[in-house]
């Protein structure tokens, strides 16, 4: 075959698809589905998606916390550019224009300003995005720098998921054995079968039975739990259980024996601040209300509890696309932040809202259209419970920008979840976030009663 | 960007890939050249005899080579240099070998060939690697320094390039096997050296297979500039197949599973159930072939629309029966190099010699140093490497009774490095030696078990699972779990066949069927594990690379022997039921007959050319239907 008919050729195919072009109007309906082609428009221009060139994302990613705190209505307008398609309805949401929502962390701030050697503890509950410890990693690491305190916290009898700061293995009658051949574990964020009908969870919202009948025996169990390389040294165990239960301590590890409940390990020092780390995976945050509020009230108080970080709201976004479902579960984690705040009535609470996320659709990714919603439903019942409110999705940059954070390897390629550096970055910010609040204190207490009203 | 920026503009942002518009807008610019000059070539009186005049296929020649350095400086920009540095240099090289005779002056021309060629390559890919075990065993702390991005910024000005990185040129690992291979030709006098270095240049970096093979060895191709243009139709037709199937298998099978699947879960292994992380190393298995094959079908494609034919670069390598075999069917260029140039100059199968030695000892050497596990690995390999050259000595005295005893060390030894080498070319960290590794490993072991007789056999088996057992049983730990549920798997087969054996002696149709079945599903298996340690985020900083490769792999073991969640598999199926129909249905296209593909293939080919244009566009509209957003470069681009 000649060359000039294989041109030929080639010309023919081009001509065709570039025809394609003209008659297809970019989507066709194919049953349920869409039939995409591109137009000549599409094929020839070369898009500009308005990501702009990498130093500018990361100046975007770096704005400072304060500037986009004051940004409110400008990137509520720029949410909009997101979701092309679908386009559910979503009801507009009043959203303050004034205020640091940092102001309400002034009761944490007292406490550090005033702990004379008291020990002051930090949980930070939250979703898959703080598994391995993320961002509480952080957290703990800023505060203690500042306010002393070792160790890594609380920590469960058993280690399902491993943690970049602390590493368990378990021993049942001197034989080592995976979390599943241990003691029955009840979650209250697990399915069903794992839930509890009591509520005894604990703080950490799980617990673990030793010598439950329903399971294999768990006589003596050792928990090895060994700091990883360059953490600084913990000064004291502590293991939060019934009464049954005796345990001692030799080294990193923690030896238990008897029938009963335990709740959680903990690595810790006397004084300074406890950071916690309690993931709770594929939860939506709405479990708080199931765990049993006097041993909540009580570990709250006798652990000087000071600041409840609350991060959820993640797992909502990919099934929900409609805005009454978004409205429904925030209205649910309001309870939760009030039910919350009832058992630990002396802790600040500050609610971490969830990241950008992307779904893929005809091949591009976009953000969920709810979560620039959730985010200022989110934002909006902070203020009116008067509660601390951080936006991880606007300090990322706003719609779009987990592809960004993705370029720059700081997110999976899911579209949903940080790699380790994206949630180091995240983790020092929240934790710079907090301590500069600290250094503003003083200058903006007084505004805390007109704040107040200006919030919806 | 304007859309001729786009195809004649550098932007490292996006290179000409064969997955875009824009190479085929570029193609086709460059095709409507190709047949102009054919096409004159043909009427000119010139044309003698069926033979078109050196002339115009010089002209070809040098047009092609300017287009394919056009096509380089797209993807790498000025590392064009690099090509054109390695071009003159071996090119220079050869005709000082030719020139040379036979003697040690030709030898010492070839030397300095291999010591260039691997010198930069070694600068390129192996400088973070190199930087890494110094520091790791001085202390020192040593930092790479890019000696290029320095002088260049002595022309362009300070601060033009980065010199404390050092960024690999795609492609380099290829075209420097190419020149290697022309060199080492030449002086073993294969070939004749070529006379005109634009023709050599265009030898080494025609574009189609330029940046990822297949490596084109210079007697299988250097001919072929000489050759005039020749497509006979039904080779026009089975090229536009090879292009549409490389662009399906890379567009709909790989990005697709990539990105809907393969990519969370080795992002993130501890968010997923033992079960998904095992269909995802499967399902990555595929995704590998179907990348890297796709891309060399594209290749050989628009190869062939041009008149050249490159050598086939796979052959159904999941059909294989055992590593070896899977070897001879899996980037065969690659492995036919290795043979040629590596395990045969080692010795093969005839002998061993200070080559063996040497590698197998530096390899010990580095093994050594990177986990710096000194005793534990340098003791027992003295102690091996004495037994082996001992047992050398005595068996020698022996003769030819003791040849095929001989035989199999030889050959185990030399492509246990030829393994651990191979591995090594696709890049300079931890993983990809281990990968290498235990591929060399697995070939040993394969070899020696066929040789085994069915008592023997068995009763290995039946050891072996009964130590992993009492291994997972003692450690429990999640690693010794799949083990021992492997080995468990294997010895049911096993025990399966040496039932039989006994009972009836010899194999019938249908158990000589099972038995292939069974054999072709064990070394898929086996492949798809050494793929733990394949997948690396990174090539270039190992510390990196090693330490992503390691807690993936560890990870993902955890997960698998730790974490199954038979609870949650009917889920999965179901949520992912499109990736899972995906990897179905590519297991079945890739186990199809050869035969049956064969037929299809020249079905298409036969199409009248009205008829192909049509099927050519609709296949493009349902490819075009999988794209996704981000621009997924193909995987073999990073070696």
């Amino acid at each position: 075959m000649r060359p000039y008919k294989v041109l030929l050729f080639i010309a023919a195919v081009m001509a065709c698809l570039a025809a394609l072009c003209e008659v297809l109007p970019g989507r066709v309906a194919w049953g349920e589905k869409e039939l995409r082609w591109p137009t000549l428009a599409d094929v020839i221009e070369t898009k500009d998606n308005g990501q702009g060139t990498m130093d500018n994302l990361v100046d975007t990613i770096i704005e400072p916390i304060d500037t986009i705190v004051e940004l409110t209505d400008t990137i509520a307008a720029k949410d909009t550019i997101v979701p092309e398609k679908p386009k559910p309805v979503i009801p507009k949401v009043a959203v303050d224009s004034v205020t640091d929502s940092r102001l309400f962390l002034a009761a944490f701030y007292e406490a550090l300003d005033h702990a004379d050697g008291q020990m002051i503890r930090v949980l930070h509950y939250g979703d898959s995005q703080i598994e391995e410890d993320r961002m509480s990693q952080q957290i703990r690491e800023k505060l203690q720098a500042q306010y002393g305190g070792r160790g890594a916290g609380l920590l469960p009898l058993a280690q399902t998921i491993p943690s970049r700061t602390v590493r368990q293995e378990l021993w049942m009658n001197d034989r080592k054995i995976t979390p599943a051949q241990g003691p029955r574990r009840y979650l209250v964020y697990g399915p069903k079968r794992d839930q509890r009908t009591d509520g005894m969870y604990g703080v950490m919202g799980q617990v673990a039975m030793m010598n439950d009948s329903l399971v294999k025996g768990s006589e003596a169990i050792t928990a090895a739990c060994t700091p990883l390389d360059g953490r600084p040294r913990y000064t004291q165990w502590k293991v939060f259980a019934d009464t049954s239960i005796h345990y001692s301590f030799a080294g990193d590890t923690v030896y238990l024996s008897g029938k009963g409940k335990v709740y959680g390990l903990s690595q810790q020092s006397s004084t300074g601040v406890i950071v916690d780390n309690i993931p709770m995976r594929g939860c939506l945050g709405l479990v708080f209300t199931k765990m049993d509020r006097e041993l909540l009230t009580r570990f709250y108080r006798e652990q000087n509890v000071r600041l409840i970080i609350m991060q959820f709201g993640g797992n909502a976004i990919p099934s929900n696309q409609n805005p009454g479902t978004i409205q429904g579960i925030v209205k649910g984690l309001r309870e939760q932040v009030r039910y919350i705040r009832e058992c630990a009535p002396d802790a600040s609470i500050l609610f971490i809202g969830p990241s950008d996320m992307l779904t893929q659709t005809d091949g591009e990714w976009h953000t969920y259209p709810m979560v620039p919603y959730m985010d200022r439903l989110l934002r909006k019942m902070a203020l009116e419970e008067n509660i601390a409110y951080f936006s991880l999705y606007r300090w990322m940059g706003g719609a779009g920008s987990m592809a960004r954070w993705q370029e720059i390897g700081l997110a999976g390629s899911d579209g949903v979840h940080f790699m380790r550096s994206g949630a180091r970055k995240a983790g020092n910010a929240v934790a710079d976030w907090i301590l500069s609040g600290r250094t503003a204190k003083g200058e903006q207490t007084d505004e805390v009663n007109s704040e107040s009203e200006v919030v919806e | 960007m304007s859309f001729w920026e786009h195809i004649f503009a550098f932007n490292e942002e996006s290179p000409l890939l064969f997955t875009q518009f824009y190479f085929w807008a570029f193609f086709a610019l460059v095709y409507a050249l190709f047949a102009l000059i054919m096409a004159k070539s043909e009427g000119s009186k010139a044309k003698v005899d069926g033979q078109v005049s050196n002339g115009r296929l010089h002209l070809r020649n040098v047009y092609l080579l300017f287009v394919s350095w056009f096509f380089y400086y797209k993807t790498s920009g000025l590392f064009l240099l690099i090509l054109a540095f390695i071009t003159i240099s071996d090119w220079l090289i050869a005709g000082r070998i030719k020139a040379s005779g036979e003697g040690r002056k030709a030898k010492a021309w070839l030397c300095l060939s291999v010591v260039i060629d691997l010198g930069l390559l070694a600068y390129f890919k192996y400088a973070y690697f190199f930087t890494n075990m110094v520091n790791d065993l001085f202390g020192t702390g040593f930092r790479v320094f890019d000696i290029f991005a320095y002088v260049g910024n002595g022309f362009a000005g300070a601060g033009r390039f980065s010199v404390d990185t050092i960024i690999l040129p795609v492609g380099i690992s290829f075209y420097i096997f190419q020149v290697i291979s022309y060199t080492a030709d030449v002086f073993h006098r294969r070939i004749q050296p070529v006379k005109n270095i634009l023709d050599f240049g265009f030898y080494v970096s025609f574009f189609p297979q330029l940046v990822a093979g297949p490596i084109v060895r210079a007697e299988e191709f250097i001919p072929q500039l000489y050759k005039p243009f020749r497509l006979s139709r039904r080779a026009f037709g089975i090229a536009v197949f090879w292009i549409l199937n490389g662009l399906a298998k890379k567009i709909i099978m790989s990005d697709y599973l990539a990105v809907n699947l393969i990519d969370r879960v080795f992002d993130n292994p501890l968010l997923f159930s033992g079960f998904e992380n095992l269909f995802a190393l499967f399902a990555y298995s595929l995704q590998v072939y179907a990348d890297f094959s796709g891309y060399t079908d594209i290749a050989i494609g628009v190869a062939m629309l041009m008149g050249f034919y490159l050598p086939m670069n796979f052959n159904s390598p999941y059909k294989s029966q055992s590593p070896q075999e899977f070897w001879r069917r899996w980037h065969m260029s690659l492995g036919r190099w290795l043979k040629t140039y590596l395990y045969i100059p080692l010795g093969g199968n005839r002998q061993i010699g200070f080559g063996t030695y040497f590698w197998l000892s530096l390899i010990a050497f580095v093994s050594a140093a990177l986990t710096g596990w000194w005793v534990w690995i340098l003791v027992p390999f003295g102690v091996f490497m004495a037994g082996v050259f001992v047992w050398n000595k005595w068996m020698s005295r022996k003769g030819d009774a003791s040849i095929e005893s001989r035989k199999l060390l030889y050959a185990n030894l030399n492509s246990f490095i030829t393994q651990v080498l191979g591995g090594l070319w696709h890049g300079a960290s931890w993983n990809f030696i281990i990968w290498g590794g235990i591929n060399g490993i697995g070939m040993i072991v394969e070899k020696i078990w066929r040789k085994m007789g069915w008592h023997v056999r068995f009763a290995s088996i039946t050891i072996l699972t009964a130590g992993l057992c009492v291994a997972d049983y003692t450690t429990n730990l999640p690693a010794w779990r799949l083990f021992a549920v492997w080995a468990a798997i294997i010895w049911v087969g096993t025990a399966i066949r040496y039932v039989y054996w006994l009972c009836e002696g010899s194999d019938n149709r249908f158990t000589k069927a099972m038995g292939t079945a069974w054999a072709i599903v064990q070394t898929f298996t086996f492949i798809t594990f050494t793929r733990l340690f394949f997948r690396s985020s990174s090539n270039l900083d190992p510390e990196t690379a090693n330490e992503v490769a390691w807690a993936t792999a560890k990870n993902m073991v955890n997960q698998i022997g730790g974490a199954w969640s038979n609870a949650i598999i009917p889920d999965f199926l179901w949520e992912y039921r499109w990736v899972v129909a995906m990897f179905v249905a590519g297991m079945v296209i890739h186990w199809l007959p050869t035969n049956w593909k064969r037929r299809y293939r020249l079905a298409f080919s036969a199409m009248p050319l009205w008829l192909m244009v049509i099927a050519v566009c609709v296949a493009i509209v349902v490819i075009y239907q999988f794209v996704t957003a981000d621009m997924q470069p193909f995987i073999y681009f990073q070696f």
